[in-house]
């Protein structure tokens, strides 16, 4: 058990940036997800955190060691890896006790450690086995014993149940909770699904383009995300996204307004570009809530339905903003298009014509130009916008 | 115009070719039979090639050496000369220890033949995981130089290594002045076996590399993660999972080696075991000024390709076990 720091880290291989001035500090007895889109530096922090790489600058410390120049081996780390590499010429008891038989341990202590590793990951009786003759979920528990075996300080996780079927990957997303639980070890879990990432973690640390984004616990991330790219990254399906400029009571986009007073966020000018982001769960269809002129809400939206998801506990329903919009599928991207979740009872159907209105107390504001997030919900910040926006709505409908 | 039209209605008729071409095409039986018959021609022609030299050996063996060259070596009813034992003198087989002291032009071939192997199997290890496993500037320039290197003609290092293991004394050029005497290593071991590792390695470092590379990267990572050094990991993981590389390497540079003359006849400088003469120079010492005994060099050519036929024997399970085993999953 060991608190991990990385102190301004950077890994550039020629000309590539692939980490870039890395802080993190991780807690011990923590479990953090590392997540982001492919190649953006999370498998290279990781590597760096187990010695696999070194930083081209920076330091790092699991507990009060320096460890950036030791070698793996003496870091007292221990990995779980995406491809599960089991050594495919031992059977399940030695690749298990390889650690253990390195440091040269009694064969009875061995004994006794690989019997308690196979008891927590459920893998008694298999100790003979060839890793070969094993399935992926057994294949990834012997590999996760032989990490547990030696009691480490920090477990190393490399988007370990990427390779499983999506089964299996739920309940080992289980079982790995339950032995953080157990073993209250500080874990390092790197991942591309954030689904992962929000259930099992402490906190998320959400990376991009080599530069850490945002290090905060799950929901925060989801309700505070400091910029666009966390809020797009986190949450599925992801959040909308619409281009405005703010006004005087408002932002204004192409197709509708949201009403508040832009004077409440001090960094807000009139006339500056925001991007205005909307989660789909915070769209409502008019139709549905009891009461649509409530004030946290926005004016109704005038929107055609273009394609249906039917999801089972849910259905995603693509809206159209613009009425001589053909399909969304001509454009690049969100623009002009929103995302509504919508229960599995509703009555809706494609290319109908529906009043949809906006949570505004999950409104987020993102700055078009820099992506930094402005605020985190407009519908506090009414103050007197509040009474031209409900006009609005009787002037709409 | 007579024959093309005979050969339609031979073939519209269905002749013989054609009804059996058709059978083999339909038939499932008729095809197996088919495959089975060409698959052992294909293998009767390849045991026939390389086994009929040994007969050949065994016949000369076995035949008194004066009856060699006089013996009527035509079969008996056919009349057609085929090599046929012309007496039977299993003796030959003793004798060839006692004409010369055979047994140690063996040894000589055997350690030979031996120390290369580790030699070259130890650099060229170390050398595969730097090629296979590594990125570095340079990487692709050096694997060219060695192969650049390995296809010089061996003649062309045989002057100037023999002028150096002589022990002359180098002589800086022109003006004369005497640097130093290297050690004299000509009738030593150490004369052939530098220049054999030399000229083995490439082809080992080339086999080695294009294994160790197969590896999967996280085998290693795994390895150096749980408490080895990239050493470590290159003994206890990569080494292993390669096993059918290195038995190759191996097999084709011990039997590279134990089979050298060119060499070991001139770095030998009389054809004696004391001075590490190897096999072959053992088999040609049969052959006097005046008197060549054929069937006692036939018997010795015997005796000494049986340690290899032996090594290639074990090491071929080796191969074969470890191609089963090595199934790398990643």
């Amino acid at each position: 058990m060991a608190r991990v720091t990385l102190d301004h880290v950077t890994k550039r291989y020629e000309d590539v940036v692939a980490v870039n001035d890395m802080n993190l500090d991780i807690k011990d007895g923590e479990f953090v997800c590392l997540v982001g889109p492919s190649g953006c530096g999370k498998s290279t922090t990781m590597e760096t955190i187990a010695g696999l790489t070194k930083p081209t600058e920076g330091t790092i410390h699991i507990g009060d060691t320096d460890v950036t120049r030791l070698p793996p081996k003496d870091r007292g780390v221990a990995m779980v890896f995406q491809n599960i590499a089991l050594f495919p010429h031992m059977d399940v008891y030695e690749n298990i006790s390889f650690g253990l038989r390195l440091r040269n341990y009694d064969k009875e202590e061995i004994d006794r450690r690989v019997d308690e590793a196979a008891d927590v990951v459920q893998l008694e009786g298999m100790l003979d086995r060839e890793p070969n003759e094993l399935s992926g979920g057994q294949q990834q528990r012997v590999a996760i014993a032989r990490a547990i075996v030696r009691n480490p300080d920090v477990f190393l996780m490399d988007e370990p149940l990427a390779n499983l079927d999506a089964k299996l990957r739920v309940h080992m997303r289980t079982e790995l909770q339950r032995l953080h639980k157990e073993l209250d070890t500080t874990i390092i879990y790197v991942t591309h699904d954030q689904a992962e990432a929000m259930t099992m973690s402490d906190r998320i640390a959400v990376l991009n383009a080599g530069e850490l984004q945002q290090i905060d616990p799950p929901l925060v991330c989801y309700n505070e995300p400091t910029n666009r790219f966390v809020a797009g990254f986190i949450g599925s399906p992801s959040m909308n996204f619409v281009e405005g400029n703010v006004v005087e009571n408002g932002v204004e986009t192409d197709n509708f307004e949201v009403g508040f007073d832009p004077a409440g966020i001090p960094s807000l000018a009139v006339g500056d570009q925001v991007s205005l982001g909307i989660r789909p769960e915070d769209v409502y269809l008019v139709d549905q809530i009891e009461d649509p002129d409530a004030p946290h809400l926005t004016d109704r939206i005038d929107v055609r339905t273009d394609v249906l998801e039917p999801m089972g506990d849910e259905i995603f329903v693509y809206l159209l903003l613009e009425e001589d919009q053909e399909t969304s599928m001509e454009d690049q991207g969100m623009a002009g298009q929103l995302l509504m979740s919508v229960t599995p009872d509703t009555e809706i159907e494609g290319d109908e014509d529906v009043d949809v209105v906006l949570d505004r107390s999950k409104i987020h504001l993102f700055d078009t130009a820099t992506g930094e997030a402005l605020a985190h919900g407009v519908a506090d910040l009414t103050g007197i916008g509040s009474e031209p926006a409900a006009g609005e709505v009787e002037s709409d409908s | 115009m007579a024959t093309t039209t005979e050969r339609d209605d031979d073939t519209s008729e269905g002749g013989p070719l054609e009804s059996w071409t058709n059978g083999v095409l339909k038939d499932e039986a008729k095809r197996q039979r088919l495959y089975r018959a060409l698959f052992w021609t294909a293998c009767g022609f390849f045991l026939v090639t390389t086994l009929f030299p040994f007969y050949w050996l065994l016949v000369l063996a076995l035949t008194p050496n004066n009856r060699i060259l006089t013996g009527d070596w035509s079969l008996p009813v056919i009349g057609v000369e085929f090599p046929h034992p012309q007496g039977f003198n299993p003796v030959a087989f003793v004798e060839v220890f006692q004409v010369v002291p055979f047994h140690y032009f063996v040894f000589n071939s055997f350690v030979l033949a031996t120390t290369t192997t580790i030699i070259v199997l130890v650099i060229a290890t170390l050398a595969g995981y730097v090629f296979g496993r590594l990125e570095f500037p340079g990487r692709g320039a050096l694997m060219l130089g060695i192969l650049v290197i390995s296809y010089f003609p061996p003649a062309a290092f045989l002057i100037p290594l023999f002028d150096a293991f002589l022990g002359n004394p180098v002589v800086v050029p022109f003006l004369g002045i005497e640097l130093f005497s290297p050690p004299r290593l000509v009738n030593t071991p150490g004369s052939m076996i530098m220049p054999f590792s030399a000229l083995f390695l490439p082809l080992a470092i080339f086999i080695l590399t294009t294994f160790y590379a197969q590896i999967p990267d996280g085998l290693e990572d795994a390895a150096r993660v749980e408490g080895t050094t990239r050493l470590g990991a290159l003994v206890r993981v990569i080494m292993p999972l390669s096993a059918p590389g290195i038995a190759t390497a191996a097999v084709l540079t011990f039997i590279s080696v134990y089979n050298e003359y060119f060499f070991s006849s001139i770095m030998a400088l009389e054809n004696n075991p004391e001075n590490w003469s190897p096999l072959v120079g053992g088999i040609l010492s049969y052959q006097t000024q005046y008197t060549t005994d054929f069937n006692l060099m036939a018997a010795a050519s015997i005796v000494g390709v049986l340690p290899v036929v032996i090594l290639v024997i074990i090491a071929q399970e080796r191969i074969v076990s470890g191609l089963t085993a090595g199934a790398l999953k990643e």
